[in-house]
């Protein structure tokens, strides 16, 4: 892509203690988002999609976990190197993030008003009345009506589509570079969540944002991303163009997550063949970093080397890469 | 058995339930939400019929008092030949084997002090202990887990097996019905699959009848028979699998279809999107006509003032629409 | 944080909640000190009597003996009577008037709570203003009108000290109640044909137990501590000994004889400190949000 690169993730592992000893939720892990790209990070929850959206914003629970190695390059900063003050300078005004749960990450005793002014104040150096002023035009902005009027009320007054669109609005109210978005429509309804996509498309061609999209809905990756990144195990298994990687997906994982479930389509057949299963389940937290293809327990393609040599990442052609033994022989 | 017509095994007729709401001083009268207003609907034996609808369009409610958890406020349901909402006491509990409920979440759904074996023997309480045991070594194998971890706790086993758990409870006192309440909605994507195929599976060797509930009209189109679209407590739309998803007519089932993204990247960028504005009203004060008319892009003067009834079509759908031609046509085109 | 699942669990690991349980409270040190101390008091007042042959209301030596001297390991009182063997007697009557009151309260407030917290709606209301009345109640002035008016004997103590102190049991048990009664397998239980007794004893009680476990073990030495203010009062069963009686009845000559009053107050508040300090480890050892999954 011929866009300029504004974050550049190079060999991040990210470590945490659990009861088995130290594990690397993220391994190895490299990517980049180039600016005002959508990126989708794709996976089953446990294989490192969150981790790595806090290792960004330098919210790895400590002390719990520890960034142990790589670099995260934004701009000409290394966030894993910058102090924590730096990193609150960032949060929030240059990168900025949306969770999945609109009512539990507003605070329910401010009205939504004052929580975006506190966001305008703290990072623009906004007066009190400047910063309400610039919260109703936000709240406009994104599609809250009578936004005048709506600016002081509380997050339990509202639908949940209105509280992600407040979330929203706090997160690009300092006009950040990147915006994180983990799994930003799960707890809506579907034409709530269509209302959604369309806002965040609309404000990202407005403000050039880019926006990393945490989801394990493919719907949704189709939907909002160029480019997408199936992530398991805390490892980076296929990365490509979401046209290259929906019509041709060459990891069996991805192969998996994309028809393991049923799609709605506009020309339903009689028939209804049985939904292709990935066996099992994640593996545990004290197996990830293995020298091996931490996915052969559950593929169907498995082979005497994935389980003995950790697969590397191949370039099929226009930033295709996948980690996978077999996706070699198959070419 | 396949020639001859299918008969209903579940009537419903008119069902409503309401919950109180909180009066403003103890003197005014007292208001009731109506979570399912007037839902009519049959399932056929060894079918599964799904109930869609977004949050607050009252379809687990339907579900929660079809199976008698919570109290119908009027209505009819006919199992057969039982009259479910007339049942009470120790009728009402024999009767409960022959429908069974599958719930959403596997981590709440099962009773933590219980070991596994336990859970799965729950609705066979009074019969002797080696025929339980039997129907649970039974069930074990046909869910897919495996005989030693009878005896663990529910804790100890992941959230797809924690499903299975509930449905192997399910199917233990060999129910007609099933009632599955969004069962694999709380589940991790790869896993969904196993208990989707588990379930179509168990229904195909069982000749079991599926009342499945849903807000994922994927899992809906990959389930399902019959599908009827809830909106506020009503009925808005009901048809076979094939024309609902081809030919759906309501102006909100149009939406709604339109509004689940599809993975195709053929499609992409040029789906037609039909964009509802705003929220679902609130049930407590349903506006007067149509439900759906504040936020249908078509509503006209008489959507305001008239509520639409259910009507039968020739083509068999059914739809609660005045702008939907006799001749299946949506107003959307 | 992230869940992350492990498919091949090996069998032998189905440990029950009991056990679970027992492996969190060992984790605790202090807890498992003040068990064996609490323990040790046990122990004492069952076996101690039978090998200690002294009748604590017998006057065996002069009065105000110090302790170590004359033979007598903690001394004497002021009628001479030994104040090791009234110890040992004592701890008797205080932990059996402490275990009979708290397990009283228990069974009254786990009733009222269950009940208003399963049925809500007037039976909650009722039972609630029910409760709330003996809440505001002024505890010991009540049960010393109990004891008063019915005569001081151990059961009328034991009775009165449950009767007042209930309302924090029944509080707990209705508030667990009316969380667990939501809960989706409280309502698979009663779609497997489980009646409303089934559904209150069997399914939710257990499950609510933690709590009220807890406050049961702190509630013993609320108890013990009660019945040594009514004895120090002079409110208890004459015929018996307990260490608040002890107190109770050396305490004009307290700047004479520091000892005759230290000595049992000490006994009280270590073996009140054991309870709740095991009540402590009992809380940890309980939470579900502490142990690990």
């Amino acid at each position: 892509m011929a866009t300029q690169t504004i974050l550049e993730v190079r060999d991040l592992t990210v470590e945490l203690a659990t009861r088995d000893g130290i594990s690397p939720v993220i391994d190895g892990l490299s990517f980049e988002v180039g600016a005002g790209e959508t990126l989708a990070l794709v996976g089953e929850s446990g294989c490192g999609k969150s981790m790595t959206a806090l290792a960004v914003m330098g919210l790895v629970p400590h002390p719990i976990g520890r960034i142990a190695g790589g670099e995260i390059r934004f701009g000409s900063e290394d966030l894993v190197a910058v102090g924590e003050d730096r990193l609150r300078d960032i949060r929030g005004n240059d990168i900025s993030m949306i969770f999945q749960e609109p009512m539990t990450s507003l605070n329910p005793v401010y009205s939504v008003g004052e929580q975006i002014a506190e966001v305008l104040r703290r990072h623009q150096g906004l007066n009190h009345k400047q910063a309400r002023q610039h919260a109703v035009e936000l709240l406009h902005a994104v599609g809250i009506p009578d936004a005048a009027a709506r600016v002081s009320t509380y997050p339990h007054q509202m639908s949940g589509g209105q509280r992600q669109r407040v979330m929203i609005a706090m997160a690009l109210a300092c006009k950040p570079k990147i915006l994180i978005a983990d799994e930003p429509t799960t707890a809506l309804d579907v034409t709530v969540q269509a209302q959604i996509f369309d806002l965040l498309r609309v404000l990202q061609r407005e403000t050039g944002t880019a926006i990393v999209l945490i989801t394990h809905d493919m719907g949704a990756v189709c939907e909002l991303a160029e480019r997408m990144m199936v992530m398991y195990a805390g490892r980076k298994v296929e990365e490509g163009t979401v046209d290259d990687v929906i019509a041709n997906p060459r990891h069996p994982y991805t192969q998996g997550l994309i028809s393991c479930v049923p799609h709605v389509t506009d020309d339903p057949s009689a028939e209804r063949a049985p939904l292709v299963e990935i066996s099992g389940i994640v593996p545990a937290l004290r197996d990830f970093g293995a020298d091996q293809c931490l996915f052969a327990a559950r593929c169907r393609q498995v082979v005497a080397r994935c389980a003995a040599e950790r697969p590397v990442s191949n370039d099929f052609g226009s930033g295709h890469r996948v980690a996978c033994w077999q996706a070699e022989v198959a070419s | 058995m396949s020639d001859q017509p299918a008969a209903n095994l579940l009537t419903v007729k008119d069902l409503k339930v309401r919950f109180p709401l909180k009066s403003s001083s103890i003197f005014a009268p007292k208001r009731y939400l109506y979570a399912v207003d007037g839902v009519s609907f049959s399932v056929t034996q060894g079918q599964a019929l799904a109930i869609v609808g977004e949050s607050g369009s009252g379809k687990t409610t339907t579900a929660l008092a079809i199976a008698r958890l919570i109290k119908a406020y009027a209505g009819q349901v006919q199992l057969q030949e039982l009259d479910l909402l007339d049942l009470a006491g120790d009728d009402l509990r024999q009767a409960r084997r022959r429908f069974q409920f599958i719930f959403q979440d596997p981590y709440s759904s099962l009773n933590p002090r219980l070991r596994a074996a336990d859970i799965v023997a729950e609705p066979l309480a009074a019969m002797a202990a080696d025929a339980k045991q039997a129907i649970v070594d039974e069930l074990f194998q046909a869910v897919g887990l495996r005989p030693e971890q009878q005896r663990l706790f529910p804790h100890q086993f992941s959230g797809g097996q924690r499903q299975r758990l509930g449905i192997a409870r399910a199917m233990a006192p060999k129910p007609q019905l099933i009632i599955c309440d969004e069962p694999v909605s709380a589940l991790d994507v790869a896993v969904q699959a196993q208990v989707l195929n588990l379930l179509r599976e168990l229904q195909r060797q069982r000749g079991l009848t599926y009342l499945f509930i849903s807000h994922d009209l994927g899992v809906v189109q990959h389930m399902c028979d019959q599908i009827a679209v809830m909106y506020l407590g009503q009925i808005v739309e009901f048809a076979d699998r094939i024309s609902l998803f081809k030919n759906p007519l309501h102006p909100y089932t149009r939406a709604l279809l339109s509004a689940v993204p599809r993975v195709d990247p053929a499609m992409r960028g040029k789906s037609q999107r039909i964009l509802l504005q705003g929220d679902p009203p609130d049930p407590a004060n349903p506006p007067s006509g149509c439900r759906f008319v504040a936020r249908c892009p078509v509503a006209e003067a008489r959507c305001h003032s008239q509520p639409p009834a259910l009507r039968r079509l020739a083509s068999g759908q059914q739809v609660a629409c005045h702008l939907v031609s006799d001749d299946a046509v949506s107003p959307l085109g | 944080m992230e869940k992350v699942v492990i498919d091949e669990k090996p069998v032998e690991a189905a440990r029950g909640p009991i056990a679970e349980v027992a492996g969190m409270f060992v984790k605790s040190h202090a807890a498992v000190v003040a068990l064996v101390v609490l323990l040790l008091i046990v122990l004492a007042a069952i076996f101690g009597p039978a090998m200690y042959q002294i009748d604590p209301f017998e006057m065996v030596w002069a009065p105000f003996s110090p302790p170590g001297e004359e033979g007598f390991l903690l001394g004497t009182d002021y009628l001479g009577r030994d104040i090791m063997a009234g110890l040992l007697y004592g701890a008797r009557v205080s932990l059996a008037i402490g275990l009979a009151a708290a397990l009283m309260s228990v069974c009254i407030g786990i009733t009222i709570g269950a009940l208003a917290g399963y049925y809500r709606g007037w039976v909650e209301e009722v039972l609630m203003r029910f409760t709330e009345f003996f809440q505001v109640l002024p505890t010991l002035l009540f049960s010393m009108v109990i004891v008063a008016l019915f005569g001081a004997s151990l059961e009328v103590v034991t009775i009165a000290i449950g009767v007042v102190s209930w309302t924090a049991v029944a509080r707990i048990t209705r508030a667990e109640f009316l969380r667990i009664r939501e809960l989706e397998y409280v309502m698979a239980s009663r779609a497997s044909g489980a009646g409303n007794f089934k559904l209150m004893v069997a399914v939710i009680l257990p499950n609510a137990f933690p709590p009220i476990i807890v406050q049961a073990a702190l509630m013993v030495g609320s108890a013990i501590l009660f019945e040594a203010g009514l004895s120090f009062l002079g409110l208890s069963d004459p015929n018996v000994v307990s260490w608040g009686q002890i107190i109770g009845s050396n305490r004009p000559y307290i700047l004479d004889a520091s000892y005759t009053v230290t000595i049992p107050g000490v006994a009280i508040f270590v073996t009140v400190l054991a309870i709740s300090l095991v009540g402590d480890g009992l809380n940890d050892a309980l939470n579900p949000k502490l142990r690990q999954r």
